[in-house]
């Protein structure tokens, strides 16, 4: 039985010589998580990260262990919602999203009307939530912003509610002003007193 | 057009102007151009400008001047400045104060100048809203001069890619006293930028009646200069003392210069979730990113007061880094790795303290009673 032990031990940590970080027990527990989630296709690297995360964080065998089972299921969760093509990074950041508060349908309808890469769309939603935007009002801004921003654009946004909060707004006011204020970049550069209409005015003599 | 960027400024817009502080441009151009009362003549101008911008978004300060010289061997200058301060968004209202001056001269003949102040409420809603101002100044001509007074009330209205306005004004300087009303808007697609505004002058004691309109287009050539055809008839603006006319123009625009300190262009996320939180550590530090070729990134963190300063993530497999001081900048700690494009997890420890998340990211919580800060790599 020890043997059998000590060979399944040798095995998992000839997987990824990076597990060898973790006790045994805990190593043996991980891969197996490692397995599991292999066989039904979602991406390990995340897993593994968030394992060495926390021996690096010097966390017991069991918390980690807990951590990696519950990002494979968030995972499986975040995949079911975008799909099986979904990329890695995607799916890292639509776990972020649904730990924010974000619905696996609000991650679904982004899929539909937002051709990928989802990492920033994602990523900025979770971190409007973060600010204190309630999910629902952070996810309409995100879904509606989504169809035609760009990335760039998404990042702006939420700069520009930031920047609102921090002046003293209401985070879900915030978020409902700027989701169309957008429209509105351009204008800012009415504000140059150049502006395109410059007609060639004359002091009256 | 300022009503607009009031318009934008009050929103807080100008998400492009976050980074850029200070933009500056020159516009040379060939213009048509009849005065009211005069004969038509070619002019060739030129007008550089100015404007700064607060990076927070709660005010501005713009200059202008403009030299027209005319076939006739007459030149024109003038220049004016402006700028505007914010309050806080309380809800859906903003307050704005600002102050405006400037000054013309015309061959030696005709100088004006006035200055004036003015104060703004805006109410904004997600896609409309408006405003009302009360402006009280002077203007001078030669040596007299005269009160100014303006209230106006507009409107305005968001779609994606136009904005319309509409407002009336009544304007009284000196004896002189009429009412503006205008409509403006403006539509964006692509390189291309058209504006027109319509108005109309009623009610006026000295100021002139009658219908103007004016419209633009600009081409964007590049992200420094732009094309840009303008034509109409506006208005004699009795404050500044410009005198009605109908012109056509053709200008080049060079410039649009951005004076900014270096930020990078990578989604750090959300700052003041990260100051959220009573833990030092995301006031104590903070990460900057620059990416540079391939996967190489520079990261630097700002530890004021640290004497060891570690980053671990998911980009080291969470094995602790040190940083090395940077030889230029105080409090800076620096390192270059290869991190790949996609979504990253840090922590950074001083002075072999706790692992925590460095500011200038999105702070969260790990799943080891501790927090992380997140980042992302476009």
């Amino acid at each position: 039985m020890i043997l059998a032990a000590l060979l399944l031990v040798t095995q998992a940590a000839a997987q990824d010589p990076r597990l060898e970080r973790l006790d045994p027990d805990t190593r043996l527990a991980v891969v197996a998580v490692l397995d599991s989630a292999r066989d039904v296709g979602l991406p390990v690297e995340s897993i593994i990260q968030r394992a060495l995360e926390g021996a690096t964080k010097g966390a017991s065998g069991a918390r980690i262990v807990a951590a990696v089972r519950r990002l494979a299921l968030d995972l499986g969760t975040a995949r079911a919602a975008l799909g099986n093509s979904a990329s890695a990074p995607d799916l890292e950041a639509a776990v972020a999203a649904l730990r924010a508060g974000a619905t696996p349908e609000v991650l679904a309808h982004l899929r539909d009307v937002r051709r990928p890469p989802l990492t920033m769309a994602l990523s900025v939603l979770a971190d409007l939530v973060a600010s204190g935007v309630p999910a629902d009002s952070a996810a309409a801004a995100v879904l509606a912003l989504a169809p035609k921003a760009r990335d760039a654009d998404l990042v702006e946004f939420r700069r520009a509610v930031e920047r609102d909060i921090a002046l003293g707004a209401p985070p879900g006011a915030a978020t409902s002003v700027r989701l169309n204020a957008g429209a509105l970049d351009a204008i800012s550069n009415l504000g140059a007193p150049n502006g395109a209409n410059n007609p060639p005015r004359r002091s009256r003599p | 057009m300022r009503t607009l960027a009031l318009i934008g400024l009050a929103c807080g817009v100008s998400v492009r102007a976050l980074g850029a502080q200070v933009t500056a441009n020159v516009e040379a151009g060939i213009t048509d151009v009849q005065y009211d009362g005069f004969l038509a003549s070619g002019a060739a101008s030129i007008s550089p400008t100015m404007r700064w911008q607060h990076p927070g978004g709660r005010g501005f300060f713009g200059a202008r001047g403009t030299y027209l010289q005319f076939q006739s061997g007459r030149r024109s200058i003038d220049g004016s400045a402006n700028g505007s301060w914010f309050t806080p968004l309380a809800r859906h209202w903003r307050g704005e104060l600002g102050a405006a001056a400037g000054a013309s001269d015309y061959a030696n003949i005709a100088s004006f100048s006035h200055g004036q102040v003015d104060a703004r409420l805006h109410l904004m809603d997600e896609d409309r809203g408006g405003w009302i101002a009360a402006t009280m100044g002077r203007s001078s001509f030669g040596g007299g001069s005269r009160p100014v007074t303006v209230v106006a009330v507009g409107m305005w209205l968001l779609r994606t890619d136009k904005t319309m306005f509409v407002s009336v004004d009544r304007s009284f300087i000196g004896d002189t006293a009429y009412t503006d009303l205008r409509s403006s808007a403006r539509w964006r697609r692509a390189r291309v930028v058209l504006e027109g505004v319509v108005g109309a002058r009623v009610w006026s004691r000295g100021g002139g009646h009658g219908v103007f309109g004016e419209g633009s287009a600009t081409l964007a050539l590049g992200r420094q200069a732009a094309l840009v055809v303008s034509a109409g008839r506006y208005p004699t603006d009795v404050i500044s003392g410009s005198l009605a006319g109908r012109y056509v123009t053709a200008a080049v625009r060079l410039g649009r210069i951005t004076v900014r300190r270096p930020v990078t262009p990578v989604y750090s996320g959300n700052s003041r979730a990260s100051e959220s939180h009573s833990s030092p550590s995301a006031t104590d530090t903070r990460l900057e990113i620059e990416t540079r070729r391939d996967d190489d990134v520079r990261l630097t963190v700002y530890a004021p007061g640290a004497t060891v300063l570690e980053i671990s993530g998911d980009f080291t497999d969470w094995r602790p880094v040190a940083l090395s001081r940077s030889p230029t900048m105080a409090d800076a700690w620096v390192a270059s790795l290869r991190i790949p494009r996609g979504i990253h997890r840090i922590n950074v420890r001083r002075d072999g303290g706790p692992w925590m998340a460095p500011g200038g990211t999105t702070r969260s919580a790990d799943d080891y009673d501790g927090e992380v800060g997140v980042f992302i790599l476009p």
